[in-house]
């Protein structure tokens, strides 16, 4: 027979076990973002030399360096523009074509969702040669708005295939009754199937907004100009090709990750929500 | 109502973006795309000097890092929309391509002009990246295509704080394989690192085996087996793969060199925890920033035979090339003869700590620059070989003098192998 003290023990072993993989597991993640932090604060010769994770002297004058040498100010502004603007763009156009390959019926309609699915096998770097000799053509090139909206179209196939899978599971007797109360497709749309998949755009936001923030290599091509280039073109004015300077990368670094861990934060409930509700299919 | 303005806003917002990129382009008289981030504040400052002393703008824009950058730089090509001056990475063959293309003009003739002032100006070996020769492979007229800007070299560097606490003299750095070699014990007795390098990437062990073929060799045995005509199992290349041997026994390299990763090793070098350092010289940018007080000399690779020169790799860093559909293209060129001229590559030696391209300029740049920059006398680099040898007897060369180093194979198992691969892939390209 085995006794209170044998469960009290057993529950406490594997509580301790779990909490160990859990910290572990923490301390893994935190690490870096605390090196990063670290790393802001010290000279360059001190990051060689002095491997502690509280540095002798703090150097918060790389913050404002950082700022002025990587000209900050302008590129911030851009990515907040552009990734307000992709994804909006991206959930606007997404949902729309999501719910209209869920629940309208058209010829053409598997096919053009399986080119969809087909377009997220296609890495970007391979696309970039085409993406610039297309804007070229459109005289899009060097203005944020073909950057955008070449963004927009990179973020929509994994954000449709998304929402798709949760308007199929979404409940039709809700679409009736809202046609019952005279509401038209796009009504629909917008009063009932939006609202309902919050969840599921919360992660789209999230994955899309994360993608545009931290994108360069694109905007390095298509723009000539440096005063339309993102938050992130700047940060690789600190690292060259044989020299880093870790402590302005590193507080270049800390500026730009902070907006994104906000936003994480901030819909952190809903995406939760958004995963444990199946949004993340397959 | 709600959904109306949002898509009425956007409209606005998109409208105001689209527009912006047309009115804000300011036509600079020349514009050169670049890659290098350590250089850029430099070249901002040179610009700015032109612009007083000529009056013509230059507009240097910065694309970074440089695998951005060559894809920038192609997509430009493709779309016809390359700068007046711009960089090409990668090997020879690309650059031909642009040449084909008709991207890039032929500098030869502002070369040759005035008695060849702008060419006499350069190293030679650094120009001979930017040159194709007659009845060269790409189908290339004869000519220069580029104007280099910096130069490297790969060569050894010492600690001379660690040399004089080992009762060497710091002035006088081992000439010799055998100085080499005498002074691992003492560096074992002492408990310090010897010779450290990036050779877990293992290229760097390439270039080194290389130094000492050529200096064993000669250049003529070493091209011809890279064409198969000679043997790795020959005695003179056994000798190359026993030196490693020799190091490692007499304790002059360090511990975990065959898996040390180059930034670990210019770690280990600016900390003075090692005393010698195989290394490039941007090595000189490095240490500067990892330790600004160090103390330390160049020197080239220990010589281990009088019947050949020593040899190291070098050419040319980074080069410009002018755009032949340019408009500007005659200023531009104006521009790169001013940008190579003594004072500027002093300027900008002394601040990026990179070496001039410009030889006549190395009494105005730090020794420790000098010193690297002297190396270009004995430079050469596959590059301008004209042959190259197969990835795979590479891969093979290079792995097996790790396997030499931790003692779990011998030179001849090593140069066996190297050869039954080598002999494997030109009965492939036969076959082809």
């Amino acid at each position: 027979m085995k006794n209170s003290f044998y469960y009290k023990s057993k529950k406490f072993v594997v509580n301790t076990l779990i909490h160990i993989l859990l910290i572990s597991v923490a301390v893994t993640c935190l690490y870096p973002l605390l090196w990063m932090i670290v790393s802001s604060l010290k000279t360059q010769d001190m990051i060689f030399k002095d491997i502690s994770l509280i540095p002798h002297q703090f150097h918060f004058e790389n913050y404002t360096q950082a700022w002025k040498e990587g000209g900050f100010g302008g590129n911030f502004f851009n990515s907040i523009v552009y990734t307000v603007s992709v994804v909006f763009g991206i959930v606007i156009i997404s949902s729309m074509a999501a719910y209209a390959f869920s629940r309208l019926r058209f010829v053409g309609s598997k096919f053009l969702f399986i080119m969809f699915m087909a377009a997220m096998m296609i890495p970007i770097p391979g696309s970039f040669v085409a993406l610039y000799v297309l804007l070229n053509k459109l005289h899009l090139r060097n203005t944020p708005i073909g950057y955008i909206l070449c963004m927009i179209n990179v973020g929509l196939s994994t954000s449709i295939f998304l929402l798709k899978t949760f308007f199929d599971k979404m409940p039709k007797e809700l679409e009736d009754a809202a046609r019952i109360d005279g509401c038209s497709k796009i009504g629909i749309w917008w009063h009932v199937a939006l609202p309902l998949a919050k969840p599921v755009l919360a992660v789209v936001i999230v994955f899309n907004a994360l993608a545009v923030w931290n994108e360069y290599i694109l905007a390095l091509i298509i723009f000539d100009n440096r005063k339309f280039m993102p938050l992130q073109v700047a940060l690789q004015s600190f690292q060259g090709e044989f020299v880093t300077n870790y402590p302005l990368l590193m507080a270049g670094l800390t500026i730009t990750a902070l907006p994104i861990i906000l936003v994480y934060l901030f819909m952190q409930k809903y995406i939760i929500k958004g995963v444990t509700q199946g949004a993340v299919v397959g | 109502m709600l959904f109306k303005n949002v898509f009425l806003g956007i409209f606005v917002l998109f409208s105001v973006l689209g527009c912006s990129g047309q009115k804000t382009d300011s036509k600079p008289a020349i514009s050169i795309w670049h890659w290098m981030t350590d250089r850029d504040a430099a070249f901002q400052e040179l610009a700015k000097k032109y612009e007083t002393l000529t009056g013509i703008r230059v507009n240097f824009e910065l694309y970074a890092p440089s695998d951005a950058y060559s894809q920038k730089i192609r997509a430009a090509a493709q779309g016809i929309n390359l700068p007046d001056v711009f960089g090409i990475l990668g090997e020879k063959r690309d650059f031909a391509s642009f040449i084909k293309a008709g991207h890039i003009l032929d500098l030869t003739f502002y070369m040759d002009a005035n008695n060849n002032i702008w060419k006499n100006n350069f190293f030679p070996k650094a120009l001979a990246v930017n040159e194709f020769t007659a009845g060269n492979s790409y189908g290339i007229n004869p000519g220069i295509y580029g104007a280099p800007i910096d130069i490297m070299t790969i060569q050894m560097v010492y600690n001379k704080k660690l040399f004089s606490q080992l009762g060497l003299n710091p002035n006088r750095p081992p000439k010799t394989l055998q100085e080499f070699l005498d002074i691992g014990p003492k560096i074992q007795a002492a408990g310090m690192q010897g010779l450290v390098s990036g050779w877990g990437e293992v290229w760097m062990i390439d270039c080194l085996a290389n130094d000492f073929a050529f200096n064993i060799m000669g250049k003529d045995k070493v091209l011809a087996t890279i064409r198969g005509e000679v043997s790795y199992t020959d005695p003179d290349w056994i000798k190359v793969f026993s030196i490693f041997k020799q190091m490692q026994g007499s304790g002059v390299l360090a511990k975990g060199l065959v898996t040390m990763i180059n930034k670990s090793a210019e770690q280990l070098f600016a900390n003075e925890k090692a005393v010698f350092a195989f290394n490039g010289s941007w090595c000189v940018n490095v240490y500067k920033g990892m330790n600004p007080s160090l103390e330390y000399g160049a020197m080239l690779p220990p010589q281990v035979s009088d019947k050949y020169p020593v040899s190291i790799w070098g050419g040319a860093g980074s080069s410009f090339m002018v755009n032949a559909r340019s408009k500007n293209k005659e200023e531009a060129v104006k521009f790169l003869i001013w940008l190579t001229d003594q004072e500027q590559q002093a300027y900008l030696s002394k601040v990026t700590n990179n070496l001039p391209a410009n030889k006549n300029c190395l009494a105005k740049i730090p020794e420790v620059l000098a010193q690297f920059a002297r190396g270009m006398d004995y430079a050469t680099h596959p590059n301008i070989w004209g042959v190259s040898e197969f990835s795979l007897v590479i891969e093979a060369f290079d792995r097996g003098i790790q396997s030499i180093i931790i003692g779990e194979k011998t030179p001849e198992q090593v140069a066996s192998e190297v050869q039954q691969i080598k002999e494997r892939e030109l009965d492939k390209r036969k076959a082809r």
